[in-house]
Order: structure tokens, then C-alpha cells, then sequence
């Protein structure tokens, strides 16, 4: 009797393929090996700085020696046990508390709630009582925990780079003061933040200092959809995009549903992507973009466009637009706009239009806020024209207070005029425009006072540095983006006496400088409440934030004049053919450089492109091969004097001739986890030119530069098609009586079920866990993959240990692309959260030699680390490729440390960064593998919970539905991801798994995994060109429906 | 031609062989006997800053447990008592006892009292006491007669097997919720522990996790 070797049916090679790279598209080497291999070849190997295996061998030799010279150390240590000598009112040790803040960021405020242990805060969550984000977060609240405990964030002020202290700082502030007279000498820059304290103190100071110059800088801030809101609805007006009401949406160079937009605009874009049925009504959202996004990925309709076209793009539009509607008025303001004759699908901007136009009131058009305010000016006036004003656009009275620009703070400053410079968060030094010269203009200032987290660019050319209090630290305000005002509780002292914008701005005011007084008066001023301690407050503190503050619309109308005008101002911009134009992004993880020191986010890999720890130049495969350069070869990107140096990194779906570059890379003074990463692309940047500068030339230089990238990791046999399923609306409604529609596509259309030949548990628990993925919903923005860092104690490995394969993350974000004949150039993206599949018949349990993953009877694939030695054969058999192994002691060395002997390296995690780790999650060490275990420390405390509530009552005790949820799923902000007990016939998941859209991945092999996914239905306009592209079901290479007994031959062949 | 190697040179691989296994069999009963949490961890009585006598507190004063442990019921810990909780009574009685003179310290000072730790999880191992304490599972299971104790000493094993003997065969040891802190509770006259036990086991669906790891690993 021979074996029984199951062959994977083989994927089909006609029809739309899905690929997770270009390497997998022409399948490469290094591909194929990433597939076949669960790490690359010598990755078990320590191949590293300056060990090799064999040395390592006789260094354990020595290392054993020693251990047995100090048997000493066999005796327990002594652990003592602290209690403290007065109790504290709710404090109970080991359980967690929770208390509502908010992150203050420059879309407003991000209502949260923190957790805390023993006073320590390990993780935030969204604030679920407010409407704004109903218990989500994003990635940066995510790991801004982290932030807060970063060992190498600023601990003491500085005065010209050497140890000083606060009273020092007192005496030299009270003299600036003195002589600041009518404040003529005084000077104050801020971050975008937005913070009513701030706010308030800023007048306090302005009435003191009449004179005195205020501005503020946020290098991805609105200040310039600010300027044309005004100049389209008046003055101190601002837009709120309402995706919510939206039907038809239209992005042109704004990824809205990405770093450019904020949470509300996501909510409210998923909210409309919600189907339970072919019958319901879903969004349609157009996307013109110069690269691949989140939105683009989001897309039914995608163009791809340079982004110094979008003027010319809107302009067509427009045209077409008024040309329907009969808006004499749009079409004079569009004509207006001097573009250069540009060639577009004609077809794809008239029945876009026509879509736009047919939806009247309910549909909206968002302009790139980083586009010339001109170019947003004019999509206003397209949304006017839309009817689309006061409906899916609201205009409001601007949260933010009107400040100069940084550039003529710059000016004022190279007069000399300026004694004393207080720059209050940012890092103007390292992300000013070029043309500002912010270095040479600070350096004109009589004294320069930081106030900042970390010891930037900008510290160092300053005379003072101060620390700043992290805002999980001191009492801060803020205003969410619906304008209900929130407080930020601190809940923890400041770990290196730092001090907040606010207290600083009070000491300059000369008020009381005790930030609780200073939010409560605020509070007061807001609310109308006493701003002494009241019932309103506690209930505030309580609930997070106070509802009856949110702003109000205003009723506005087109300012057709003013429009017209800034039009006719802008002059063309010109691309020539074989020109490039370099396209400035925000990055997804660092943003502008603040988190650069986050490793968190430095190992995130972006969501689109999949790199980590860099920036690159995002480039077309057909610009690629024109430049004859690959994914990791250098280029020069100059224009005129200015040039970098960047990797280039093909991305397919990009404009060709664009190139896009992360800006917020390569920090210089920075602590050790940000220091050199990426390239600067600040240097490029003007005030004219914050979103792409034309007339850039690329040049190949011959040098490569390694890339981490995690694209080709974790490949699954290829089989995007099988494992991400779509299908359009149409194809939908056709086949909506047909249970097994999204159940039979690709391979499970043919392969019969396997068998198992093993003899499994009962699964007899009262609950099931089980988890839902709507990928109709799903953005891919990777929130849930920080969350899960941050929940599981999950290690970063570093730049190195990621480019061999050995990234920690639990849950990763598979991105596919999907296209007809290889077309590199137009596919479409899809995105898929992946993590343990819990498989009931787990193939990486019946490998494990010493029971070390085994199953609950709860129905979790359990992982014991205290008996497993590493031999990773479950990684070897796990068909999904989600288990993670300790090659090295992440937790206890540094990761430039990795390779040092152990006898010589430093061991052991900065006690700041112990704090941050959850309590209720082992710590791993090296040689254990590890996975996603459902939070299965969250399932015990839900569980002990119930049974401590049963205590002797007889009651049989069962968590009830949707009482708790995983970290994955509580951050998710579209909830796409819904966690529950399966068993239990009130909770979501158990509606979930049974709707028609759900499936699960590799069906055929019979794991009966616990994950389902729902299909991704994309909404096509049947009137556009491109529409029989979209969607994939029927035009998949293997079709749909029934079991089809001709491709069985391939499935379990004998060998 | 003569032999090369003596006679008695026969029998030294046996010899060689024989004293291996001794030795080895030997190694292996040491540190089956000694490395064993039986040996290494029963009887540990380690000197605490204030000689705090269970005995007088528990057994003859009859205080509950809970008097000073106050979150067992609540929290995964059973918190360790706060400074203020001695002096609650100690303000009035034994206000001169030099034993006492740390506590006095401590809340003069406001520094805690360093108590030396006894029964210690390992870090991979999650013990919750309130799921325990709530489900009729005593005190005195896991930590022995500490109202005879007059400096408390680790009493049981607290191995994993240990944990399993309860894990697997719960009517043996759960006790009506009410007694779980009478250290000296007794099954009534004329009934047993086993039936008891056997009856709240199936009256409160008491379902200890026996093979799902993760109920203490995760």
C-alpha cells in the first residue's frame, strides 16, 4: 500500500488570476520558494552577523560549562509581595480598570477607552458609547501605547543639548516674558491638533501678548481644503464628507478611506458596503488615484491618473457634468481652469458623470486635500452643482481657529524680529517645505523653546528642549470630528515629569497652570456647566465626552466669484510624456515622521504595498522597465539641484508616469528603532508643490538596497482566486436562490470533500468560538493587526529577521491582486485579514510530536508553550501558513542584538516596555512557536466570569452573546470582523456563518476551519468600459456551481 | 600465543555497564526525587518582615479569611492585605508590640511592607482564585490548614498533576460555597466528601477544563 499524498488541485492558468506580486505573476524563484517553504532556504540558519552554527555549537558548549559552576542558582528566587499601605478606591489587584481619553490628532480627537492594570495602561480601545467610532480605533491609537512607553522618548529638558531642569527653565521663561512687553518678540508655532484648552489659552495669551505671531504647521494637515472652503463657503468654513448618505462616491487623488481620510469617512463609507441580501442597496465608489490605496482597493470603478492631472481630470468631469445638468455656471468655472489638453477614457468620465448626475443629492465628489486650492475649490463646485451641498457634503463653522502659515512665521523670523520662539509639538526642522528653510529661520530666533515627546530634528537646533507629557499622562481635551467636545483623562503620572502644550501656554498666559483646572474652565466654557467639580463633569468623565457640543452646519452656498477667481490663479500644470512627476504620500505608519520610533509601526507592513521598515519609490511595472530598474534598485529622483536616493518598489496599478514616495522617513535624530530608516523626501517638497512636483527625472544608479517586504510571504499555493471570492451585484441577484453560490467557487467548485483519517475529540463545550470576515466591508487598513500586537505581547524582530520570513505578527493582511491575462497595469486589490483558521480537524496538531498544540473542547486549536520544542512541523502542515516561531529571544534582547553571544548580550526589556505588556498573555520565549489563539485570554475571563456569576446557583453557566469580543474585532473600524460563540443562537457569528456570501478557505481539504469569510461583491456601473472586468465569479477560471467529478482525478492521487 | 588481554578483563564491559546504569538509574532517581516540586517546594517557610501568626488570627481569633484577603472572591489574585487593613485593628490593641513595629513603619511612612512570596505560579500558568472560591473549591485545598499555621509554609505541591487530581475528579474535593473558608469544615455525619461533592458537581454543572490547555495556559 502506497502512501496517500494529497495533491492540491492545480490552480487554473486561464480566466482572472490572483496574485499577491509581481513575482507570483511571473512566477519567480524567490516566489516559488516562498511558497513552498514555510521560510525561505537558511533561514533556520544563523546565518547572521558574526555567528555561524558551528561557532554557535561550541559557544553552547562553554555556556553549559559555566551554568554548571553556578548550581547556586537552581534556588527559587526571592519574590516579594507589595501591597499597598492605604487602598485605593476601585483598585483591585490583577484587574484591569478602564477609563475613557481621547488621542488628540489633527482630525479631531479619537474618543477612546484605556485599559489599565495595577495603573498601568496596556491598551486602548474606542470609546463604544461614542457615535464617532463606536468602540474602533485606527492604528496609531493603537500603538500609541506604545509611544507612551518608549524607553527613548525625551526625559529631561535640555538647554543647548546638556541637562537642565525645570526651575531653570521657570527663571529663563519669566524673563522672556518680562521683556516680551506687548509681545512684538514673541513667536508660537503648534502641531494640528485639535484642543479647545489650547484654544482658549491661545486667546489668554494673544490678550496678554497682543502682537505676538501664532501659527501652525501639520505637513498632512487641511490646511489647504481648509483654504478652499474658504475661499468656496467663506471664511472659517469647513467641509464634513458625509459617506454615510452617499450612494455614488467619487475620489480623485484622495485615499479617504486611508491615511487622508479619518474614521468617521470609513464608518461611514462601510456602513453603505453592509448587505445581508442580493436585494440591498450598497455604494458605488469611483476611485482616480495615481497609486494603489485602501480606496482604490475599495473601488468598483478605478482609473489610474497622474496626480497633477486630477485638476485636468475634474475639469473633463465637470464639463460632462454641466453638460447634463445644464449648469451654464460650473462649466465657465471648469473651462476656467488652464490644463493642459490631457487624453482620458472619454467613456469612463461621460458615464461617470452620468452615474453622478442620475444620483442627484445623493452623491459626492472628494478632491485630494493636498491638491492646489484652486483644483478643490473646483470639486466643490462640482458638489454644489450635484446637489450634493448641506447633504453628503456639510459645511460647518471650522473646528480649528484661523493661524498663519509656517511660511510666513518663517519670514517674520528672518527678520530678526522674533526673540522668542515656543514651537509646541512637530518637527518643523525635519517636515517643513523646503523653500520655508525652517533651520536657518529658527536659528534667527533670540531662544527657541521645544516642547515635544522625543528628542527630534527641531530639538537639536533648539536652545530649550522640554519634555512633553504623552496624553495618556495629563489631563487634554479635544473635539471628535462630529464636534462633540471630549476630555482626556490622564491615567497614568507622567513617567519623566513631562509637561503639555497646555501647561506651558498657561505659564506664558500667567494662569494657574494645573491642567485639570485648565480642562475644567475649558469644560465650563464648552458645556456651561460649573466648571468646579459637578454631576455634569463625572458624567462626562464617564461616558468620555459631552454630547450637546457638536458643532453646527452651516446653510452654505457657492461663492461662484471667489471660485472662478482662485481658478483662473492657478497656473497650468505640465507633465510631458516622458517626464515623471514625484507624488508626496503620507505614510500609513509613521505618518510625518512623529512615529518613527514606534516599532510597532516600523514592522507593520503598509497595507498596499506590504513593505516594512522603509520608504520606496512607488513605481508602474511599465515605468520599471522604461527605467530598466526592479523592486530594490536605487534610483536618483531630482529635479534641478535637489535630488534623493530610494529604492524603487514596482507596485502594479500605479500611474506610469508618477512616482510616489512615503513622506516621514529618514529621521536622523531619533532614537535607535527610527534612526536611518527610509529616505527624507522633505527636501523635494515646496509650499507650491505639498501634493507632486512636476518635471522629475528618475535615474537608475546601479546600487541595490534590500527591501522587507511581506508580499510573497505566507503565499498560499497561489490560490487568491479560491481563497478571496467576489462577485459583482449582477451576478449576484442571478444566483441568490443558490445556497452554495460563494460555497463552490474556484477549486471547491471540483474537488470532492476530503476525508479524515484521524478520530478527533467531541467538541462537547456549551460554547463554539468562532470568528466572521466580512470582506465586503474589509478595508485592509491593518488596524486589527496592531491590536492584536498589543493584545498578545507580540515582539517586533527587526528589519533583518523580516526580510527572512520572520515576522511575529498573529494576523497578518493578505493583499491580492486580481486581473484577466497578467495585466499588471490595471488589476483589481483585494485585501484579507488571515489568521489561525481553528480548523476542527487541525492538520498542525496531529504533527505535533509532543502535544503541544492540541484541541478544546471549546473548539480552539490551542497552543501550550510550555511543551513545545520547536520542531515546527505544525508551521510545516499548516495549509494556511499562520504559525509563528521564536527564532530568537525577541522579548529579551534588543533587535540589533539578535545574533550577539548569549553569555555577552545584553538581556532583558526596558522596564518601560515591561509595562506595556499585558499581563493576562504569556510572555513567549525563543524555540516555542505561537499563533493567533482567538484572545483566548479574553474567552477565560468571559468564562470564569459566568461561572463566578453561577457560583452555587444551579444556573449552567454560558457567556452570553456578543458579551466580549476579540482585539481584532473590537478595533475593526468598518466591523468587518465579528467574533462570537457559534453555539449560541442569539449571536451575530451565528447568523453569520450561515449567510450565503460565507465560505471557508480550502474547504476541500475538510479542516472545517472556525473562520468564515463573507465574499467580496463589487457594484459595478454595467454602463462603464471597464465594468466586465469587475467582480470575478463567473469569469473566475473555474466557474461556479455544482460538483464537478472531472477534476477529481487530480485530488488525492496515489504516488 | 598468549592471550593479549587478561582474564579477568572478561568481565569489564559488563562491569563498565553494570555501574552506568547505577549511576544513571541513580542521576534519574535524584532528580525524580529532588527536582520535584514534592521535594523542592513543600515545607518552604520563608522568614516574613513581621512574624504574622495565621494561628492566632484565623484559628483562635476565628477572622475569615476574607477579612484580609478581601478581592479572592472578585479578582484572579488574592491580594496580599494593605498596611491599612493591620492597623484597623492594631491602632487599639498591641499598639506597643515590637513585632509590630514594621506595620507601625509602614504606615507611618507610607512604604509598604515587603512580604517574602510562598506559593508562586509559574508565568505560562494562569490561576484564577475567584472561579475557585466561588465554585466551592476551599482555601484549605490549595494552601492546607493555614489556621494551624503559625508562619504560613507551602503545604501542598502545587504541580500540575496536583492541579489535575481536582481537575479531573472535582466531587472529591468541592465543598458547599458557603464553608470554602472554614478551614476545618467536615461532610456532614453519615455522608461523605465523594457524595457531597459528586452531588454539587452535577447540581452546578461544575465542568473544570481537564484537557483544554489553554483553561490555565495562554
Amino acid at each position: 500500500m502506497s502512501k496517500r499524498i494529497f495533491q492540491h488541485p492545480a490552480e487554473s492558468q486561464t480566466g482572472k488570476r490572483y496574485w499577491r506580486s509581481l513575482g507570483q505573476l511571473q512566477d519567480s524563484p524567490d516566489f516559488r520558494q516562498w511558497m513552498q517553504r514555510e521560510f525561505p532556504q537558511g533561514a533556520s540558519e544563523l546565518e547572521g552577523n558574526d555567528v555561524s552554527r558551528r561557532g554557535f555549537l561550541q559557544f553552547m558548549g562553554a555556556s553549559v560549562a559555566l551554568a554548571g559552576l553556578s548550581l547556586a542558582s537552581c534556588r527559587r528566587p526571592l519574590k516579594n509581595l507589595v501591597p499597598f499601605t492605604k487602598a485605593l478606591e476601585w483598585s483591585v489587584p490583577g484587574k484591569a480598570l478602564f477609563f475613557t481619553s481621547v488621542m488628540p490628532g489633527r482630525n479631531g480627537g479619537m474618543p477612546l477607552v484605556v485599559t489599565t492594570f495595577d495603573g498601568r495602561p496596556t491598551k486602548v480601545e474606542g470609546n463604544p458609547l461614542h457615535p464617532v467610532n463606536k468602540g474602533s480605533t485606527d492604528v496609531w491609537a493603537q500603538s500609541s501605547v506604545l509611544d507612551l512607553y518608549d524607553p527613548q522618548r525625551s526625559k529631561e529638558v535640555l538647554f543647548g543639548g546638556k541637562k537642565a531642569d525645570f526651575a531653570a527653565f521657570n527663571k529663563e521663561l519669566d524673563g522672556l516674558l518680562k521683556a516680551a512687553g506687548d509681545g512684538a518678540g514673541l513667536a508660537f508655532l503648534t502641531d494640528g491638533a485639535v484642543s479647545p484648552t489650547r484654544d482658549r489659552l491661545r486667546r489668554r495669551v494673544l490678550a496678554k501678548f497682543p502682537k505676538a505671531k501664532w501659527a501652525s504647521y501639520e505637513p498632512n494637515g487641511k490646511d489647504l481644503e481648509l483654504a478652499a472652503a474658504e475661499v468656496a463657503f467663506g471664511v472659517g468654513s469647513e467641509v464634513v464628507n458625509r459617506l454615510d448618505r452617499a450612494d455614488i462616491v467619487l475620489t480623485v487623488d484622495r485615499d479617504i478611506l486611508g491615511v487622508e481620510g479619518d474614521i468617521a469617512s470609513v464608518r461611514g463609507f462601510a456602513a453603505k458596503r453592509k448587505v445581508d441580501g442580493p436585494k440591498a442597496k450598497m455604494n458605488r465608489l469611483y476611485v482616480v488615484e495615481n497609486r494603489y490605496t485602501l480606496t482604490g482597493g475599495m473601488s468598483d470603478h478605478r482609473l489610474r491618473l497622474a496626480a497633477s492631472r486630477t485638476g485636468a481630470f475634474l475639469k473633463a468631469l465637470s464639463i460632462e457634468v454641466a453638460k447634463l445638468s445644464g449648469d451654464k455656471s460650473l462649466n465657465a468655472l471648469a473651462g476656467g481652469l488652464k490644463a493642459t489638453d490631457v487624453k482620458f477614457k472619454d467613456k469612463w468620465v461621460e458615464e461617470c458623470a452620468a452615474d453622478l448626475w442620475a444620483n442627484k443629492g445623493k452623491c459626492l465628489v472628494l478632491a485630494g486635500h493636498k491638491q492646489p486650492v484652486a483644483v478643490q475649490a473646483l470639486a466643490f463646485a462640482l458638489n454644489a452643482s450635484l446637489g450634493a451641498l448641506g447633504k453628503t457634503l456639510e459645511v460647518r463653522k471650522a473646528v480649528s481657529v484661523p493661524t498663519d502659515s509656517i511660511a510666513s512665521l518663517a519670514e517674520e523670523l528672518r527678520k530678526g524680529s522674533v526673540k522668542a520662539l515656543f514651537i509646541l509639538g512637530g518637527n518643523p526642522v525635519f517636515n517643513a517645505p523646503a523653500d520655508v528653510h525652517w533651520a536657518e529661520a529658527q536659528a534667527k530666533a533670540g531662544t527657541v523653546v521645544h516642547l515635544s515627546l522625543e528628542q527630534n530634528e527641531t530639538s537639536a537646533k533648539a536652545q530649550w528642549h522640554i519634555p512633553a507629557a504623552h496624553y495618556l499622562e495629563q489631563w487634554e481635551d479635544s473635539l471628535a470630528s462630529d464636534g462633540s467636545y471630549i476630555v482626556g483623562q490622564p491615567v497614568i503620572m507622567p513617567l519623566y515629569s513631562g509637561i503639555n502644550s497646555n501647561e506651558l501656554l498657561a505659564k506664558v498666559a500667567g494662569v494657574d497652570a494645573d491642567p485639570l483646572v485648565l480642562v475644567r474652565e475649558t469644560f465650563a466654557e464648552v458645556t456651561g456647566a460649573s466648571g468646579e467639580y459637578s454631576a455634569a463633569w463625572a458624567k462626562t468623565l464617564k461616558s468620555g465626552f459631552a454630547a450637546a457640543s457638536a458643532s453646527k452646519t452651516l446653510n452654505a452656498t457657492l461663492r461662484g466669484d471667489a471660485v472662478a477667481k482662485a481658478i483662473s490663479d492657478l497656473p497650468a500644470v505640465r507633465l510631458g510624456e516622458n517626464e515623471f512627476e514625484l507624488v508626496f504620500i503620507a505614510d500609513s505608519k509613521v505618518d510625518d515622521g512623529r512615529y518613527a520610533n514606534n516599532g510597532w509601526l516600523q514592522e507593520l507592513p503598509d497595507p498596499v504595498t506590504k513593505l516594512t521598515w522603509d520608504n520606496a519609490a512607488l513605481m508602474s511595472p511599465a515605468a520599471a522597465r522604461k527605467l530598466g530598474v526592479d523592486t530594490g534598485d536605487v534610483v536618483r529622483i531630482a529635479q534641478g539641484e535637489k535630488s534623493i536616493e530610494i529604492a524603487v518598489l514596482v507596485l502594479p496599478g500605479h500611474a506610469d508616469n508618477s512616482v510616489s514616495v512615503a513622506v516621514g522617513y529618514g529621521r536622523t535624530e531619533v532614537g535607535s528603532i527610527g534612526k536611518n530608516v527610509g529616505v527624507n523626501v522633505f527636501p523635494l517638497q515646496t509650499t507650491a508643490d505639498r501634493r507632486f512636483l512636476t518635471g522629475v527625472t528618475v535615474a537608475k544608479t546601479g546600487k541595490r538596497h534590500a527591501l522587507a517586504v511581506t508580499q510573497e510571504h505566507g503565499a498560499l499555493e497561489g490560490r487568491g482566486a479560491d481563497l478571496t471570492r467576489q462577485a459583482t451585484t449582477q451576478e449576484w441577484t442571478e444566483n441568490a436562490e443558490n445556497k452554495d453560490f460563494f460555497k463552490k467557487m474556484g477549486i471547491d467548485a471540483h474537488a470532492p470533500t476530503n476525508f479524515s483519517l484521524y478520530t478527533h475529540p467531541p467538541l462537547d463545550d456549551v460554547h463554539g468560538w468562532g470568528m466572521a470576515v466580512d470582506l465586503n466591508s474589509c478595508i485592509g487598513c491593518a488596524a486589527c493587526m496592531t491590536a492584536c500586537q498589543a493584545e498578545n505581547n507580540i515582539p517586533i524582530v527587526g528589519k533583518e529577521q523580516v526580510i527572512n520570513g520572520r515576522e511575529m505578527h498573529w494576523m497578518r493582511t493578505d493583499r491580492y491582486f486580481a486581473s484577466e491575462g497578467g495585466d499588471e497595469d490595471e488589476p483589481e486589490m483585494v485585501s484579507q485579514p488571515m489568521m489561525c483558521q481553528h480548523c476542527e480537524n487541525a492538520p498542525c496538531e496531529t504533527v505535533c510530536p509532543v502535544n503541544a498544540t492540541v484541541h478544546s473542547e471549546d473548539g480552539l486549536n490551542v497552543m501550550a508553550y510550555n511543551r513545545c520544542i520547536g520542531t515546527r512541523y505544525c508551521a510545516n502542515n499548516c495549509p494556511f501558513k499562520v504559525r509563528r516561531f521564536n527564532f530568537f529571544d525577541y522579548n529579551q534582547r534588543s533587535i540589533t542584538d539578535l545574533y550577539r553571544w548569549n553569555l555577552i548580550s545584553e538581556k532583558g526589556t526596558p522596564d518601560s516596555i515591561q509595562m506595556q505588556k499585558n499581563p493576562n498573555v504569556t510572555v513567549r520565549m525563543r524555540g516555542v512557536m505561537e499563533k493567533c489563539t482567538f484572545c483566548v485570554q479574553r474567552i477565560q475571563e468571559a468564562k470564569i466570569a459566568s461561572k463566578v456569576l453561577a457560583s452555587d446557583s444551579g444556573v449552567v453557566p454560558r457567556v452570553p452573546a456578543d458579551s466580549f469580543t476579540s482585539a481584532c474585532a473590537q478595533v475593526c473600524p468598518t466591523d468587518a470582523i465579528v467574533f462570537g460563540d457559534i453555539r449560541n443562537p442569539d449571536s451575530r457569528i451565528a447568523k453569520l456563518k450561515e449567510d450565503q456570501r460565507g465560505y471557508r478557505l480550502l474547504d476541500y481539504l475538510n479542516t472545517e476551519n472556525r473562520v468564515w469569510y463573507l465574499a467580496r461583491i463589487r457594484n459595478p456601473n454595467p454602463k462603464m468600459p471597464d465594468a466586465a472586468r469587475a467582480g470575478s465569479a463567473s469569469k473566475g477560471g473555474h466557474g461556479h456551481g455544482g460538483n464537478h467529478e472531472h477534476a477529481s482525478s487530480q485530488n488525492g492521487g496515489h504516488a | 600465543m598468549a592471550n593479549i588481554f587478561p582474564r579477568w578483563s572478561n568481565w569489564l564491559p559488563f562491569k563498565i555497564i553494570f555501574c552506568l546504569l547505577v549511576l544513571g538509574g541513580g542521576v534519574s532517581a535524584g532528580v525524580w526525587y529532588y527536582l520535584n516540586p514534592e521535594y523542592m517546594r513543600v515545607g518552604y517557610q520563608p522568614s516574613q518582615p513581621v512574624p504574622f501568626s495565621h494561628k492566632i488570627h484565623s484559628g483562635q481569633l476565628g477572622m475569615d479569611c476574607r477579612y484580609c484577603h478581601s478581592f479572592v472572591e472578585t479578582a484572579a489574585y488574592s491580594n496580599v492585605p494593605t498596611t491599612q487593613v493591620c492597623m484597623n485593628c492594631h491602632s487599639q490593641i498591641q499598639r506597643e508590640n515590637p513585632k509590630l513595629q514594621p506595620v507601625r513603619d509602614s504606615w507611618q511612612t507610607g512604604k509598604p511592607i515587603e512580604w517574602v512570596q510562598i506559593h508562586k505560579t509559574p508565568e505560562h500558568a494562569y490561576f484564577h482564585h475567584s472561579v475557585h472560591v466561588n465554585r466551592g473549591v476551599s482555601c484549605v485545598s490549595c494552601h492546607g490548614k493555614v489556621n494551624e499555621m503559625d508562619e504560613v509554609y507551602h503545604a501542598e505541591t502545587h504541580s500540575m498533576a496536583w492541579c489535575l487530581t481536582c481537575h479531573r475528579n472535582p466531587s472529591e474535593f468541592i465543598r458547599p460555597v458557603s464553608e470554602v473558608t472554614n478551614l476545618d469544615w467536615k461532610p456532614e455525619e453519615g455522608k461523605t466528601q465523594h457524595e457531597i461533592g459528586s452531588a454539587l458537581v452535577e447540581q452546578w454543572h461544575i465542568n473544570p477544563p481537564v484537557k483544554n490547555c489553554a483553561g490555565c495556559h495562554r
